[in-house]
């Protein structure tokens, strides 16, 4: 469904990513291992158009996306749930799930999806009317997934969904992970915590040093040697 | 020939205001007080020559380390806010100084005249060069003898400890805290230091003009004070004074044949000059290479690498012209 | 206590045509977070257009008033195209300086334009003050604080009710975020900027009517008025500038009445510095900002 080929980005003189390829199959969740500063959030900013790759190609169900803007991309069915969240903090819950319909002219289905929304997320329902910067952090992380499944994406890119939360509070957030995905929504997920991400993911890479390093079912690697890669990366654990 | 002294006599001055405001860039925050602060030193060291007969240069400072007093009091509440809102709340103390000094009489009866400040008329008669001899020459040479000064002691302060603080704090306020310095301490010394620098700048400003109103300290000289060292980069100290000259020798006085037009073109040209060189006129690759092809014009072996310099600097000049081009038909839609 | 009382009302009615200027200021600074300083000659040139048609063809003042509103958006785009446009993210004090120049460039054109510095502006109504028992109301600033309120509202409505209001209050909010949900970024940012100086030409016209005259420092003079009014309301924030407009209009109406018109400007100021020091968010926004930073703190 999501074909990335040869990416390359640059910050100023600086390539974060150098060449990375790799494919999201269709209804499956893919998910994205590697320690910090391999260059998955460049990638996923790069897929969603914030970011525009120097070269390479981006293919969504086989049309190129590359060098579209992010808001082109959103209307194409890709929707990212960032790093951090980014939920908007001075807008209420309910305001925050209108901006992620901001793409949809639809108002009838814009207000069913929020019904939906609110039944999948019920604590989300209890403070429709709160200021999102005043949610918690799991909350927030449940908005944000909200958010972006109100531009009814075909595909959805999560950034460490898991960053910054309770144990408690990352069970949750994979087990909507793995209902979404029975639901029909393919995923596309970056995490640190390696051990919950392989429980879900059909298929999984490593990233070190802005390239791809392997590519593999859960259990074609051993999961502590995928944990040293995924948090120390090759050279040093070599070392 | 006083025409050019004139000139050179605003420049000097000029340049103190753009250090003034470059000290305090350094740390990462803009100012649009320096003009207020000049406006304390210019009224401070005036009412000392003129009501109480003080020499000039106890004057001088004496009004430096009035307008450097004040800085550090505003620096404490102005370090609760940070970029947009301190460059608002900085010029909105420079202007509350001015509109004090629109407010401010004192004026005391001497020789049959009364003299000193007076409210919207200003304060007129400060005529410490005219009564004790000065010639404009040496007017000139006094104001460019503390320019100097001044510039050697931040260049030399740029270079040594202190300048490497205050760089850290501009570029990095977390990275420097967590590296054990004292923020408020940094901050606030900058700005003292820089209000020091422009209540001298007042003071000679003063002196020269004889005749000072709030006028001449409005936000228009603020907006000049940080715009000179943000043209000039923050390298070092010389882009303040090049882009002074820049500014008030070549886009004020050299486009003075404009007439009413002058403005017109100033203000392109400004604009302009920011969106070729958004770091500064001389950032620090082009005072290296210009200090390089300097070093080599001086070595007659390498003279052909000297012409070879001056050819890439206009293929250099090539190529930022079609990149500015690049970008102006972007930001026209076309 | 009836003096206090109708510098009040006084205050209020000024008040309502600052809170227009710092509605136009804050959509600007609050979807770029940049400074406009070439927001007031902005809006002069529109004015300036405006009393050039009144006196060159003899106008009504309706036309005036679409004249200063339509060249005020004009003049806006060339604010935005050199100053805001060419400039990435976080190049904020370069545009601030490019707008600065491009003030000197409106302030020269528009005394070329008409050399005279006093220059004749149409006035919207004319007529005796209304008096209701002690207190008189001037008819030319009840029709100010009436119009401003109608165009207040009107600007709720589209902030509130439209999809380009949402991408406005999103940007407002957070821009990455914004990008994240699809909101053309660009596209919103020139049409808030047109919008926010139609906002401005508005006031501008409410005002120059009111005094019926206009010089070339009225530039400075709005771009000042609208600074205060939206730093004591709070940035970004749209009743944060209405409140900050009416509460700038009634300080300056007591302290002129208290120590006369010169001092006025000097406590405007001094009022901002001590806002700024004390709740650097300002008086509405402070709240949300302390709140902001004790959620992220939590998480």
């Amino acid at each position: 469904m999501l074909q990335v080929s040869d990416v390359e980005t640059a910050y100023g003189k600086i390539k974060a990513l150098k060449g990375v390829s790799l494919s999201a199959a269709k209804g499956r969740i893919t998910c994205l291992l590697g320690p910090n500063g391999a260059g998955k959030t460049t990638l996923m900013y790069t897929i969603a158009g914030i970011l525009r790759p120097l070269r390479g190609s981006i293919r969504l169900d086989g049309q190129e996306i590359a060098g579209l803007t992010s808001a082109a991309i959103v209307s194409r069915g890709l929707a990212l749930v960032p790093e951090n969240r980014l939920v908007f903090p001075q807008m209420s819950v309910k305001e925050n799930l209108e901006a992620g319909a901001y793409r949809r002219k639809d108002a009838a289905g814009i207000a069913e999806d929020i019904a939906r929304m609110y039944a999948r997320f019920p604590r989300l329902q209890e403070r429709r009317e709160q200021l999102a910067g005043t949610l918690s952090g799991g909350e927030q992380q449940m908005l944000a997934v909200a958010r972006a499944l109100m531009s009814r994406p075909r595909i959805l890119l999560m950034d460490e969904p898991s960053l910054g939360l309770a144990p408690m509070i990352v069970e949750e957030v994979f087990s909507i992970i793995k209902s979404l995905n029975r639901d029909g929504v393919t995923i596309f997920l970056v995490e640190q915590n390696a051990h919950m991400a392989l429980g879900v993911a059909h298929h999984f890479y490593l990233m070190e040093q802005g390239r791809v390093t392997f590519s593999g079912e859960p259990g074609k690697l051993a999961e502590d040697e995928v944990i040293q890669r995924a948090y120390l990366g090759t050279r040093r654990a070599s070392a | 020939m006083d025409f050019y002294l004139g000139l050179l006599q605003i420049i000097g001055v000029h340049t103190l205001l753009g250090l003034s405001a470059y000290v305090v860039l350094l740390t990462g925050q803009v100012s649009l007080a320096q003009a207020g602060f000049m406006a304390i030193g210019a009224y401070v060291s005036a009412m000392l020559t003129v009501l109480a007969k003080w020499a000039l240069v106890p004057a001088l400072l004496t009004g430096g380390a009035a307008a450097a007093a004040v800085a550090c009091l505003v620096g404490f509440p102005a370090l609760r806010v940070r970029g947009l809102m301190l460059v608002v709340a900085t010029l909105a103390f420079g202007e509350a100084v001015r509109l004090f000094f629109f407010n401010f009489d004192y004026q005391i009866a001497m020789g049959g005249i009364k003299v000193g400040p007076l409210g919207g008329e200003g304060f007129r008669q400060i005529r410490y060069f005219p009564e004790n001899g000065w010639t404009t020459f040496q007017v000139m040479v006094f104001i460019w003898l503390t320019v100097g000064v001044v510039m050697t002691a931040l260049w030399w302060m740029d270079r040594s400890r202190v300048g490497a603080v205050l760089r850290a704090v501009g570029e990095d306020e977390v990275a420097a805290q967590s590296a054990g310095l004292n923020l408020t301490a940094v901050k606030v010394s900058a700005m003292t230091l820089g209000g020091f620098i422009a209540g001298v700048a007042g003071g000679l400003y003063a002196h020269y003009t004889t005749h000072i109103e709030q006028g001449n300290f409005n936000v228009l000289v603020a907006t000049f004070a940080i715009a000179y060292p943000i043209l000039g980069g923050l390298s070092n100290v010389f882009g303040t004074l090049a882009a002074v000259v820049f500014i008030q020798g070549f886009l004020i006085e050299g486009l003075r044949f404009l007439g009413d037009w002058r403005n017109l073109l100033f203000g392109a040209l400004i604009v302009l000059a920011m969106n070729v060189r958004p770091g500064g006129l001389l950032d620090a690759q082009t005072m290296s290479k210009g200090l390089s092809a300097l070093r080599r014009l001086l070595d007659p072996a390498y003279g052909s690498a000297a012409a070879r310099q001056a050819i890439d600097g206009l293929k250099d000049a090539g190529a930022m012209f079609r990149r500015l081009i690049a970008k102006w038909k972007g930001a026209f839609g076309a | 206590m009836i003096d206090i009382i109708q510098n009040t009302v006084d205050g209020v009615m000024i008040g309502s045509s600052y809170a227009l200027l710092a509605l136009g200021f804050t959509l600007i600074f609050g979807t770029m977070r940049r400074l406009n300083l070439a927001y007031g000659p902005t809006i002069m040139a529109g004015a300036y257009l405006g009393t050039y048609a009144f006196l060159a063809l003899d106008i009504g003042v309706l036309p005036v008033a679409l004249l200063v509103v339509a060249g005020a958006a004009v003049a806006g785009l060339y604010v935005e195209r050199l100053c805001f446009r060419p400039f990435g993210e976080g190049a904020a004090i370069a545009s601030m300086i490019s707008s600065f120049a491009v003030w000197m460039q409106i302030e020269e054109a528009a005394s070329l334009a008409l050399p005279h510095h006093l220059n004749a502006f149409p006035r919207l109504v004319s007529g005796q003050p209304i008096t209701v028992g002690p207190f008189f109301f001037r008819l030319d600033h009840l029709a100010m604080l009436a119009v401003a309120a109608a165009a207040a509202a009107l600007v709720h409505v589209v902030l509130h009710r439209t999809r380009f209001g949402l991408g406005v209050r999103t940007l407002i909010d957070h821009r990455r975020a914004a990008e994240l949900v699809g909101v053309p970024v660009t596209h919103t940012l020139t049409l808030a900027f047109l919008l926010a100086c139609a906002i401005g030409g508005l006031a501008g016209f409410l005002i120059a009517a009111s005094e019926a005259q206009i010089t070339p420092m009225f530039g400075m003079w709005a771009t000042t008025k609208g600074l205060i009014a939206m730093m004591i309301g709070g940035l970004g924030s749209v009743p944060g500038a209405i409140m900050g407009g009416l509460a700038l209009g009634v300080i300056e109406a007591q302290a002129q009445w208290l120590f006369g018109p010169q001092v006025r400007d000097l406590i405007a100021w001094g009022v901002l510095f001590a806002v700024l020091a004390l709740w650097p968010g300002g008086l509405l926004g402070g709240r949300q900002v302390a709140e902001q930073q004790a959620v992220q703190r939590r998480v």
